[in-house]
């Protein structure tokens, strides 16, 4: 079934908001979670696709509910914690 | 191989599959026109089941009709799409 990322031409998500000179990261930890991502896919750990997949399979109402980065740390510890590399807590 | 060119129609398969995939809803059963290739990558739904050896498919820029996908509005909109998510339009349109 569709995923919940897949929501191009619906209506009811309100305008982009587009800002003027956005700047790449909103806070320190976004670009750490970018950097973090590019580390893991550069030295094999999971490939940039099962990265992707890894967005969508977040449970809908969490993927709606968090913003860019945060989707980007959810699917990071969800492919680190199958991979047997990241404990609970 | 399929081998498509430059200005043929075709007609994006109506999958829905289970995992990762890089056809959009609002494209699926949609008939487009070839653009051009983008060169061959490594099927992304493959890859994200992680496949050791995932297919390595042509990719094609595929132009639709707005009209055709919202009902409304004169553009086009222009998504890229592997090989296996494109099927040939016939000439009887079937």
């Amino acid at each position: 079934m569709s995923r919940v990322n897949d929501v191009g031409g619906q209506a009811g998500f309100g305008a982009l908001e587009i800002e003027a000179d956005e700047p790449p990261f909103h806070a320190d930890w976004e670009a750490r979670v970018f950097a973090l991502n590019a580390v893991l896919v550069r030295n094999g750990v999971y490939r940039l696709d099962q990265f992707r997949d890894a967005v969508e399979r977040m449970a809908p109402q969490e993927y709606l509910a968090a913003s860019y980065y945060e989707r980007w740390l959810h699917a990071i510890e969800t492919l680190l914690a199958e991979r047997g590399l990241l404990g609970d807590g | 191989m399929a081998d498509f060119r430059a200005g043929e129609r075709v007609r994006v398969r109506a999958v829905d599959p289970e995992g990762h995939t890089r056809v959009p809803r609002y494209v699926r059963g949609q008939v487009g026109r070839i653009v051009e290739c983008q060169g061959r990558w490594a099927l992304a739904d493959e890859c994200a089941a992680g496949i050791a050896e995932p297919r390595v498919e042509p990719v094609y820029t595929v132009a639709f009709a707005a009209g055709d996908l919202w009902g409304e509005g004169g553009h086009e909109v222009t998504v890229d799409l592997w090989e296996s998510y494109i099927e040939r339009v016939r000439e009887d349109g079937a």
